[in-house]
C-alpha cells in the first residue's frame, strides 16, 4: 500500500484544494481540514482518503464531486465523534462503495429522522455491501496487524518494551529470559510505580543536588524505569535507604564487590552478631542486586542467608519478606536450597494456624519433594498436630532439620499447653511429673516444672515419695483456659 | 442490525429480563448460529453508533420522543457490544494466536456501559438478568486472557527495576481475572446500595452477583475477600427480602458458598447448617451440584456427627463414590492402613478440593471404631456385663495390627508389647495413651487412662458415644 501511497497523496491534495479555496493554506490532505486547519490526521485516515482518490477504487457511475463530500461527512463527522483512533479505517468502506450502497437500496423512511443531522446518507447505511465484505475479509490478517499497532493510546506492555532497549547493553548472556520477564511487569504495578514515583518528585529534587559530583542524568522519573545499571561503587559497606529516585551507578556496588560484600558479611555476623547492622547491609545488598537485575544462584543465596538470619533473631517480618522472593527466584530454577524453605513455609503455617495457605503448601509439593528429610519432617509435624498426636510431635520437636526449631520455637508452647489439657482430661488421678518431661520434649524435669508454674499450675503440683506429681483432674480447667489463650490468633507481619 | 432491535423492543414489550439479556449474549442461541457474524457484518465502525439509534427508533412500535434516554443507553451498550463481537469473532477464526486479551477488553467496555445505564437509572430492575449475562461472561473471558497470557509466558513476574527493593514482584498470573473481579464488585455495590422500593429494586440481583464474585474470588485463590461481601450483606439484611423470596437457583448457590467458606474457616457447625439446606434446596437434576454440594457436606457430617455416607448416598454420584468409598470403607472398618493408603492415594484430589485437612481428622474415628472392636472382643463376667478396664498393651496390639494391614477381625493374635513390631507409629505404649487420651479428650471414648497400673478404664455406660455402646 506505501508504495503507490507517495503518488496518491499527491493528487488527494491538489483535488482538495479546489473546492475549499480556505484550506488551501493547509499542506494536510484531510477533506474538512478546512476549520480545524492545523490538524495532524491519524496515519489510517490519510491512507483512507488515498485510498478513496485511488484510480483503482473509482466507480465510474459515481462522480468525483459526490465521492468527496461523502467522504469529507465521514471524516468529519467522525472528527466530531471523537471515534477517529476508534474506527478501523482499513476495513472501513470506501465512500464511493456506500454510495454505491445506497443507491442499491429504496430510501427506507421519506425524511430524514430529527436526529439525523443532515448525516442521513451515513445512517441508512444499513447493510454493507457484498464486496466489501469479501475484500474486508480477505485482508482480515493483514488488518489485525495495523490495528494492533496503530497509534492510540501506548498500551503498558509498550511501555515496559521501551526497556529492552537498555537490557541489551548488560552483558549477562545466561540471562536472555529476563527480556520476556521485564516486558511482562504488570500495568497496575506500572500504575502504582509512576504514582510513587510522583510522589516523590519534589523532594529529589533536592536530594540530588546535594550531590554536585552525580553524573547521571537520572532525576527525570521516566529514567527510573530504563532497565538495570551497573554500578561502579567499591564500597563493600552500604547503609540501606528505600530508593526514592532512579539509583545513582556511583552509589551502587557491581555483582563482584557484593559476592565480596557477603563474605565480609557473614564474617562480621559470626564475631559480631550485630543483628540491626546486618540487617540493614543485607537490605542495601538485595537492593543492589535488584538495581542491576542480578538473578542468579549469587541472588538466591543472599536470600536465604538473610532468611536464615531472620529467622534466627526472630525477626518474621524481614523472613516473610525474603520467604516471598525465595519462592519466585525458586521457580526460575536457579539453585539454592528450596527444600529447606519449603519446609520453613510448612512450619509457618502451622505457626500461623492458616489452612488456606496450608492447603496450597500441599498441592504444590511434588512427590520427590515429600520424600526430602526436611519436608517430610516438616509434613509429619503437621499430621501429628492435626491428629492430636502429642508424643509424636514433640519427638519431631527434639530433631528438626536445619534451622526449623527456631519456627517450632514459636508454637511449641502453645501445643504444650494443649498436650497438658488433653493429659489433664483423660489421666486419672495423677500423673509424675517425669512423663510430661518426656512426652512435651522438655529437657529436663526443672524445665517442665518451671513451664507449668510460669502458667500459674504450681499449686497442682505437689511431691510424694520423692517424686513430683501432677493433680491431672483439678488441673484440667485450668490449662484449658491458658490453652484456649495460647491459641488465640497469632500476630502476623509481612505475610506471605 | 434491525433484528438485534427488534429483539430488543419484543423483549421490552414482553417485560422479560432474560429475553433482553439473550440480546447482548456473546454467544450465539443454537436457533441462529449466525447471529453474531450477522450482526457485525451488518454495519461498520464509522456509522455503528447511528445505526443503532436510527434501527432502535425505527423498529419501535409507539412514537419515541427523542432524546430518549433509553435509546441513548442501549445505543451505548449495543455499540460496545458489537466491538466486542468483533473482538470474539477475530479470536475464534484465526489460527494462529486468539487475542482473548482484546475480547476481554472489549467485553470489559460493554460492563461498563451497562453498570452505566444502571448508575445514572435508565436500566429498571427488571433487567437485571442483562447485568447477569454481562458479568458472567465478562468472568469466562477474563479467565480465558489469564490462561492465554499464562502459556505464552513465563509464570512469576519481576520487578525489572522502578524503585523496588527486592526482585520478584506480585505474581500476576490472574491479571484479567483480578482486573474482571473490580467490576463485579462495582456490579455488587450498584444492587446492594440502590434505595428504590423494594419491588423495583436491583436489590434482587444482589445473590447473583455475589455468587459471581465468590465464583471468581475462589478462581483466585482469595476466599478471604468473600468475608467483605457476606459483611456488607449482613449490615444491609435488614433492608432487604428474605431469602427464601428470591430465586432458589440463587439461594441454592449462595448458601453453597458461604457453607464452603464456613467448611475451610473450620466452622463445621456452621457449614453443615449451610450446606445441608443447600443440598435439600438443590434440584435433583442437577447432578454436578449436587456433587459439589456433598464434596464439602460429607466430611463436614464425619466430624461433626461421625456419620459416613451410605452406597445408596453415593451410588447416582460415580465420581464422589471414586472420591470417598475407600476412605469410607477403611473408616467403617476401623483399618488404619487401609485409612492411611486411601488418604495418600487421594491426596492429590483431596488437597485440590480443599478437603483434604478435614477428611485426615477421619483417622480419630477410624482409630476410634477400632478401639470399639478391642472392647467388644473383651469377655463378659458372670452377670454378662463386658470387661471395661483394657490393657494399654491390648490396644497398643490393635493399633499395630491395623497399622501392619492386618483386619481388626483376628484379635485372637496375641502380640508381644515389648516387641519392636512392625516399628511403624505404634511402637511404644507411650504413644497409644497418646491417641487414647485424644479418644477421651474428643469424647469419642468415655474413661479415664491410669498410667501407673498401665490400663484404660472405660465408663460403664457409653464408654463409645453415639455408637450405641
Amino acid at each position: 500500500m506505501s508504495s503507490h501511497g507517495a503518488f496518491t497523496s499527491v493528487s488527494a491534495r491538489r483535488t482538495f484544494a479546489r473546492p475549499i479555496p480556505a484550506s488551501s493554506s493547509t499542506p494536510s490532505p484531510p477533506p474538512s481540514a478546512a476549520e480545524k486547519a492545523k490538524r495532524d490526521w491519524p496515519e489510517s485516515v490519510r491512507h483512507y482518503v488515498q485510498r478513496a482518490f485511488a484510480a483503482e477504487n473509482t466507480i465510474a457511475s459515481i462522480p468525483r464531486q459526490e465521492m468527496e463530500i461523502k467522504l469529507k461527512k465521514i471524516i468529519s463527522n467522525s472528527a466530531e465523534n471523537n471515534t477517529l483512533g476508534t474506527i478501523d479505517w482499513v476495513k472501513l468502506p470506501l465512500p464511493q462503495q456506500m454510495i454505491l450502497e445506497e443507491r442499491a437500496r429504496p430510501p427506507l423512511i421519506s425524511a430524514n429522522p430529527p436526529w439525523g443531522n443532515g448525516l442521513a446518507p451515513l445512517s441508512l447505511q444499513e447493510t454493507n455491501v457484498k464486496s466489501t465484505d469479501t475484500s474486508s475479509k480477505k485482508r482480515k490478517s493483514s488488518e489485525m496487524d495495523i490495528s494492533q499497532n496503530g497509534q492510540e493510546k501506548i498500551p503498558p506492555w509498550r511501555m515496559a518494551s521501551v526497556r529492552n532497549v537498555f537490557e541489551d547493553r548488560v552483558t549477562h548472556p545466561d540471562k536472555r529470559q529476563r527480556n520476556d520477564v521485564a516486558a511482562k511487569v504488570s500495568s497496575k504495578s506500572h500504575h502504582n510505580l509512576a504514582n510513587r514515583k510522583k510522589r516523590f518528585e519534589d523532594g529529589q529534587s533536592g536530594y540530588l543536588s546535594q550531590q554536585p559530583f552525580s553524573p547521571s542524568k537520572a532525576s527525570t522519573p521516566q529514567d527510573v524505569d530504563q532497565g538495570p545499571i551497573i554500578g561502579r561503587s567499591q564500597d563493600l559497606e552500604k547503609r540501606y535507604f528505600r530508593l526514592t529516585s532512579a539509583p545513582n551507578p556511583d552509589t551502587v556496588r557491581p555483582l563482584l564487590v557484593l559476592e565480596k560484600t557477603l563474605d565480609l558479611l557473614k564474617r562480621k555476623w559470626k564475631k559480631e552478631n550485630n543483628y540491626s547492622y546486618i540487617c540493614d547491609q543485607f537490605k542495601s545488598l538485595r537492593q543492589d542486586l535488584t538495581v542491576q537485575h542480578i538473578k542468579t544462584e549469587f541472588t538466591v543465596s543472599v536470600y536465604e542467608i538473610h532468611a536464615r538470619i531472620a529467622l534466627e533473631k526472630g525477626d518474621l517480618g524481614e523472613y516473610n519478606q525474603c520467604q516471598t522472593q525465595l519462592r519466585a527466584l525458586y521457580s526460575q530454577h536457579l539453585g539454592g536450597h528450596p527444600e529447606e524453605f519449603k519446609a520453613y513455609r510448612i512450619l509457618y503455617f502451622i505457626h500461623t494456624s492458616n489452612r488456606t495457605d496450608m492447603n496450597d503448601v500441599l498441592a504444590d509439593l511434588t512427590p520427590t519433594e515429600k520424600r526430602d528429610p526436611a519436608v517430610k519432617h516438616a509434613l509429619d509435624a503437621r499430621s501429628a498436630l492435626a491428629l492430636g498426636n502429642y508424643h509424636r510431635f514433640f519427638q519431631l520437636y527434639l530433631d528438626t532439620p536445619n534451622m526449623g526449631a527456631y519456627l517450632m520455637d514459636m508454637f511449641v508452647a502453645r501445643e504444650r499447653l494443649n498436650a497438658l489439657s488433653n493429659i489433664c482430661i483423660s489421666y486419672k488421678p495423677d500423673v509424675k511429673l517425669r512423663f510430661f518431661t518426656e512426652e512435651l520434649g522438655f529437657e529436663s524435669d526443672d524445665e517442665s516444672a518451671r513451664f507449668i508454674c510460669d502458667h500459674g499450675g504450681q499449686s497442682f503440683l505437689e511431691e510424694r515419695d520423692g517424686e513430683v506429681r501432677l493433680l491431672t483432674g483439678k488441673a484440667l480447667r485450668f490449662f484449658e483456659t491458658a490453652r484456649n489463650v495460647a491459641f488465640k490468633k497469632v500476630d502476623i507481619k509481612g505475610q506471605i | 442490525m434491525e433484528v438485534l432491535c427488534r429483539e430488543f423492543w419484543h423483549a421490552n414489550q414482553e417485560g422479560s429480563g432474560s429475553l433482553l439479556a439473550a440480546t447482548i449474549s456473546p454467544i450465539a442461541p443454537p436457533s441462529y448460529l449466525n447471529r453474531l457474524d450477522a450482526i457485525y457484518h451488518d454495519t461498520n465502525a464509522a456509522s455503528i453508533s447511528k445505526d443503532i439509534s436510527y434501527s432502535l427508533t425505527k423498529t419501535a412500535h409507539a412514537a419515541i420522543q427523542y432524546p430518549n434516554p433509553e435509546i441513548t443507553s442501549w445505543t451505548e451498550i449495543y455499540s460496545a457490544y458489537w466491538y466486542a463481537i468483533g473482538a470474539i469473532l477475530a479470536a475464534e477464526h484465526t489460527t494462529t494466536r486468539p487475542d482473548w486479551t482484546k475480547v476481554y477488553e472489549a467485553w470489559k467496555d460493554v460492563a461498563n456501559t451497562v453498570i452505566k445505564g444502571y448508575s445514572s437509572g435508565v436500566l429498571e430492575a427488571w433487567t437485571l438478568p442483562v447485568l447477569y449475562t454481562v458479568g458472567k461472561h465478562l468472568r469466562s473471558f477474563a479467565i480465558k486472557a489469564d490462561e492465554h497470557a499464562r502459556a505464552s509466558g513465563t509464570d512469576a513476574s519481576f520487578n525489572a527495576g522502578g524503585l523496588q527493593d527486592d526482585i520478584a514482584g506480585d505474581f500476576g498470573k490472574n491479571e484479567k481475572l483480578e482486573d474482571a473481579a473490580r467490576v463485579i464488585n462495582r456490579m455488587f455495590t450498584l444492587c446492594i446500595s440502590d434505595r428504590a422500593p423494594l419491588e423495583e429494586s436491583r436489590k434482587w440481583g444482589l445473590y447473583y452477583i455475589t455468587n459471581l464474585l465468590f465464583k471468581t474470588y475462589f478462581k483466585l485463590n482469595s476466599i478471604g475477600l468473600s468475608k467483605n461481601i457476606l459483611r456488607a450483606l449482613s449490615a444491609s439484611r435488614t433492608d432487604m427480602p428474605t431469602l427464601d423470596s428470591f430465586p432458589r437457583s440463587h439461594i441454592v448457590t449462595f448458601k453453597y458458598y458461604v457453607g464452603v467458606i464456613q467448611f475451610l474457616e473450620e466452622d463445621y457447625a456452621q457449614a453443615e447448617e449451610n450446606l445441608t439446606s443447600a443440598w435439600h434446596m438443590c434440584h435433583r437434576s442437577a447432578t454436578r451440584n449436587i456433587e459439589l454440594i456433598l464434596t464439602y457436606l460429607i466430611p463436614t457430617l464425619l466430624l461433626t456427627r461421625q456419620q459416613l455416607p451410605s452406597p445408596r448416598l453415593l451410588s447416582p454420584y460415580p465420581r464422589l463414590g471414586a472420591l470417598f468409598a475407600p476412605l469410607t470403607l477403611a473408616i467403617r472398618i476401623g483399618s488404619l492402613s487401609a485409612f492411611d493408603t486411601a488418604l495418600a492415594e487421594g491426596e492429590h484430589e483431596f488437597v485440590k478440593r480443599r478437603i483434604y485437612l478435614t477428611l485426615e481428622r477421619g483417622r480419630d474415628i477410624c482409630l476410634r471404631n477400632l478401639l470399639r472392636q478391642v472392647y467388644l472382643a473383651g469377655d463378659l463376667d458372670e452377670e454378662g456385663k463386658r470387661n471395661t478396664r483394657i490393657y494399654v498393651k491390648d490396644f497398643a496390639a490393635a493399633i499395630r495390627l491395623g497399622e501392619a494391614g492386618g483386619s481388626a477381625g483376628n484379635m485372637d493374635v496375641e502380640m508381644d508389647d515389648s516387641g519392636s513390631g512392625s516399628g511403624s507409629a505404634g511402637e511404644n505404649n507411650d504413644e497409644v495413651e497418646c491417641l487414647v487420651a485424644n479418644m477421651i479428650y474428643k469424647n469419642l471414648m468415655k474413661g479415664y487412662i491410669s498410667r501407673e497400673r498401665g490400663i484404660v478404664v472405660l465408663s460403664k455406660t457409653g464408654a463409645f458415644p453415639g455408637t450405641g455402646i
